[in-house]
């Protein structure tokens, strides 16, 4: 585990990602989902920054919220996404269009659905050169073939000319990795990169990530449900559970003293969430369904410490310096 | 997971506007056809040479033929030819494809291949082509053209049941059955067909509404309902003789004939979204 | 790829045999029609007998049907019935008529089927998209000789923009053999492209959720470099597929609408050829239709598969 921890503030600039305060809601016939609710989150120069929570903690929409790809039924309702200081809710469709790819990309999570079938792969990785650069064909396939060598794609000339099937999982993930690095964007954002990959491979994506950000400085925002990930990769992690950010604070300092009580579970036993879910099941109760939220704590209905006060929902709390949790416990044991 | 309560909570009419729609459509075509001498004002067949060709007027609400008669009269009794047909050409279809299909279905194998090869020749055939060659050969007659339909509603019912039947014997109860020694007439009976048979009547819908239009299509051409028995397909052929002079003998029936398909068409809509929401779009 | 033609190519010929043979056996099953049909109702059996030797009819039906393949093999359809003449240069002279018009159908309804049905994909669920499902839904329950008479009636006789019949061969007169035949295509091709817009719409839809489109709009792609740059080509792939079929069916309509709009194709030859009961005529045409029909759903099935590296690659996967 790196106890290393990297210069999170830098005063002569600003982070490069900063929410503010976000909300995001599912407008549907069933009623308002509350997917997303007042969350913070930051994410500085050559920093990776994860977000870890199981499926429908909001850490996808979250992500997706920032490049303006959400579902249509989502909506921003609150909250500020700000980009290198510029606010981005109230930029254009057309504004947004040539920031993304450009200045911030994304890594997705399942490499061969996420590539078109239908075209080589060269030509996907060069197209940002094309869409935002306007570049000939011909140039965008030449920096498409440097950028597969980068992300240390075996022949790169020949595999630029072959389709995503015929690649393995890894190289489809490193193809994607190309592209999304293709015009040095200040922002990755990588939803789950290694879900979908065997685990050798998994650490030759996670190495590939800082390297880029060594390299380029490149800020990255790793959405997980991987503990192992965020331990092996990332400077920073949150927590997110039901919508809310339930703990944040730096790798090593959050993985010795985890302080939520949803944190402590996972942390207890399993690697993963997706497996940690089952111990969890164990425990009575679920997760509530974001379309019924009410005001208490929203891990209280599972959680083997809960308090009379747990009716009401705690702030996030300081641990430690830049360590938080929301959990009302911190401040029962300073009395 | 919302997907389900998403689409099923609002209740009524904009859920179901399609079945709805399309019911009303297809209860006003069938009380045509069951009610038509009631309800007409004249006899399909009554000629009255003095008052042919007559326009859209209060004796005649929609005019009258080249001999004179009512052409209101003749659209709602020509409903009468139009279910029937129908009617008989579906339960060919259907009953024809079941077998076929179930029977491929469920013993899979040599036999499979062949039936289903055989259906396959027999969907690259033009359907309207396959029943004009099928009335030459029988001879023309409604009877006829009512098993020339059936026949060609085989292979897409035969598809449909095999797919079905395949479905239904993955489910791993069905291993269930065959362990504690049930017989295949009974698994067949218990299991398959009940879970065969929806998306079957689901089909025969839009098989109906596509009868009644080869139906009136070789009527149209005089390969199914003779004369003087009104079918929309031949009012609207004869009606093409006299369009400069009586537009309506042309438009009426044609209209009729595409309301009936548009409920039935419907209606078929409706019931796929009804039993299956996941494909509703 | 040259193993996917390969294939196709060996269930296409036994297809094409096996229906010559069908069709062969439907016309010939009914004994002495025939004889009946040339020689008038009250032939005497005699009559009958001497005119059914002559032309070997007598003979057992597979000797017949083999006779009669090597010979439509050679381009030899027999002789008509009705007026003595070889058939083989009737079909050839008809054939273009048709082609033409199912060509300029097909064309009229997948230019009305993929833009529009393209747009309510991407407008999916909003009003824009109602009201094209809607319009598909509306046109797909109009039968062809009823929008091909309201046609006549709206763009013939009331507008006289259009003449309503009638055939001029396009080498002789272009613009006149287009202006005559717009009228038949657009019936067939209205009609055809409600069952193909929704089918289109279908498919995009589909295509439009998937990731590798969330990628193409990762990269700053604005919505109609999506469209038709990422996602049009993935939809025609299975839309090819199964607009072969419907292919098929406008190919059937054509009987119809060439018997309204007086063109001398094979659709009205297949008429001819039930009304005069001249069996060699009706089989012949009918055959030629539908190894025309095989053929194109052969080649659009092909092209699905062109457009498709999967397929064109999958021999090298194994």
């Amino acid at each position: 585990m790196q106890e290393q921890i990297r210069p999170r503030r830098r005063l002569d600039s600003p982070p490069v990602l900063a929410v503010d305060n976000l909300s995001v809601q599912l407008q549907t016939r069933q009623g308002t989902a509350r997917v997303v609710d007042g969350v913070n989150l930051e994410v500085w120069p050559g920093e990776i920054v994860g977000v870890i929570g199981e499926s429908g903690s909001g850490k996808t929409m979250t992500a997706l919220s920032v490049l303006r790809l959400m579902p249509q039924v989502a909506r921003i309702v609150g909250g500020d996404i700000r980009l290198s200081g510029t606010s981005l809710p109230s930029l254009s469709d057309a504004q947004m269009r040539k920031l993304r790819g450009n200045r911030m990309a994304l890594i997705p999570q399942d490499p061969l659905s996420a590539l078109n079938p239908v075209q080589p792969i060269g030509r996907q990785v060069g197209e940002p050169f094309v869409l935002h650069r306007r570049s000939r064909w011909q140039a965008a396939l030449q920096q498409a073939v440097r950028l597969l060598g980068a992300v240390h794609l075996p022949l790169p000339e020949t595999r630029a000319a072959e389709y995503p099937h015929q690649f393995s999982g890894g190289m489809r993930q490193r193809a994607m990795t190309a592209m999304a690095l293709a015009l040095e964007p200040d922002l990755l954002i990588a939803d789950e990169p290694t879900t979908a990959l065997d685990v050798t491979i998994q650490a030759q994506v996670l190495r590939l990530l800082g390297e880029i950000r060594d390299e380029h400085a490149t800020a990255i925002l790793l959405i997980t449900h991987d503990l192992g990930v965020v331990a092996e990769s990332c400077d920073w992690v949150y927590v997110m559970y039901a919508g809310r950010i339930v703990e944040e604070g730096p790798v090593g300092r959050l993985f010795a003293h985890p302080s939520h009580p949803y944190t402590q579970a996972l942390l207890n036993a399993t690697p993963s969430i997706e497996l940690a879910q089952t111990e969890l099941a164990a425990i009575p109760g679920r997760i509530p369904s974001p379309y019924e939220i009410g005001p208490g704590c929203r891990f209280a209905d599972r959680c083997a410490q809960r308090l009379a006060r747990c009716a009401q929902e705690p702030p996030l709390l300081p641990v430690a310096a830049e360590h938080l949790a929301r959990c009302w416990l911190l401040e029962e044991s300073r009395g | 997971m919302s997907g389900q309560n998403a689409v099923r909570s609002p209740s009524g009419w904009r859920r179901y506007r399609l079945l709805w729609v399309g019911g009303l459509l297809v209860a006003l075509v069938c009380l045509a056809a069951l009610c038509a001498p009631w309800v007409t004002p004249y006899s399909p067949y009554d000629l009255d040479v003095a008052d042919m060709l007559q326009a859209p007027s209060a004796t005649h609400w929609l005019g009258t033929d080249e001999i004179g008669r009512d052409v209101l009269s003749r659209t709602v009794f020509a409903a009468r030819i139009s279910l029937q047909v129908g009617l008989v050409a579906v339960a060919v279809g259907l009953f024809g494809g079941l077998l076929i299909g179930v029977v491929a279905g469920y013993w899979g194998g040599l036999l499979d291949l062949a039936l289903m090869r055989a259906m396959e020749l027999l969907f690259s055939f033009p359907a309207i082509l396959l029943a004009i060659v099928l009335m030459a050969v029988l001879g023309t007659s409604i009877l006829n053209a009512m098993v020339a339909i059936g026949i060609i509603f085989i292979p897409g019912f035969a598809r449909l049941a095999r797919v079905s039947t395949q479905k239904v014997l993955r489910q791993s109860y069905i291993d269930a059955a065959r362990t504690i020694g049930m017989a295949d007439a009974r698994i067949l009976q218990r299991e398959i067909l009940p879970n065969v048979m929806t998306p079957l009547l689901v089909e025969a819908m839009t098989a109906f509404a596509y009868a009644v239009i080869l139906e009136s299509s070789l009527s149209f051409l005089g390969l199914g309902a003779q004369p003087p028995e009104p079918s929309w397909g031949n009012m609207l052929s004869t009606g093409r003789g006299f369009m400069a002079q009586a537009p309506w003998l042309a438009i009426v029936p044609g209209a009729a004939l595409f309301v009936g398909v548009l409920g039935f068409n419907l209606l078929g809509d409706g019931l796929r979204d009804f039993f299956d929401p996941r494909m509703k779009d | 790829m040259l193993r996917l033609i390969v294939v196709r190519l060996a269930w296409f010929v036994p297809t094409i045999l096996v229906t010559s043979m069908v069709l062969f056996l439907a016309v010939n099953v009914i004994p002495g029609s025939a004889a009946k049909a040339a020689l008038g109702i009250d032939a005497t059996p005699q009559a009958i007998a001497r005119f059914e030797h002559e032309l070997g009819l007598d003979r057992p039906l597979y000797v017949q049907y083999f006779e009669w393949l090597a010979k439509v093999l050679q381009g030899d359809f027999g002789t008509s019935f009705q007026n003595r003449v070889p058939v083989g240069p009737e079909i050839l002279a008809r054939l273009p008529v048709t082609l033409e018009l199912a060509l300029l159908a097909f064309l009229i309804a997948n230019l009305i089927a993929v833009p529009l049905g393209a747009f309510a994909a991407y407008h999916h669920q909003r009003p824009v998209d109602t009201v094209i499902s809607a319009i598909a839904t509306l046109f797909g329950a109009i039968p062809t000789f009823w929008m091909a008479t309201l046609l006549i009636l709206l763009l013939g006789m009331t507008l006289r923009w259009l003449p309503a019949g009638g055939y001029v061969p396009f080498a002789d007169n272009p613009a006149m053999n287009l202006r005559l035949l717009l009228m038949p295509a657009l019936s067939l091709g209205v009609v055809s492209s409600a069952l193909l817009l929704r089918i289109m719409r279908a498919e995009m839809i589909e295509v439009l959720s998937s990731d590798y489109i969330r990628t193409a709009f990762a990269k700053g792609a604005n919505p109609s470099i999506v469209i038709w740059k990422h996602a049009l080509r993935n939809s025609l792939i299975p839309f090819l597929t199964v607009g072969a079929v419907e292919f098929g069916w406008l190919f059937g309509g054509v009987v119809i609408i060439e018997d309204i709009f007086l063109l001398p194709g094979l659709g009205s030859l297949v008429l001819v050829g039930i009304i005069n009961r001249d069996y060699p005529v009706l089989l012949s045409s009918v055959l030629v239709i539908t190894v025309v029909v095989l053929t194109l759903n052969l080649v659009v099935d092909l092209l699905a598969a062109v457009l498709d590296p999967r397929q064109v690659y999958a021999r090298s996967e194994q």
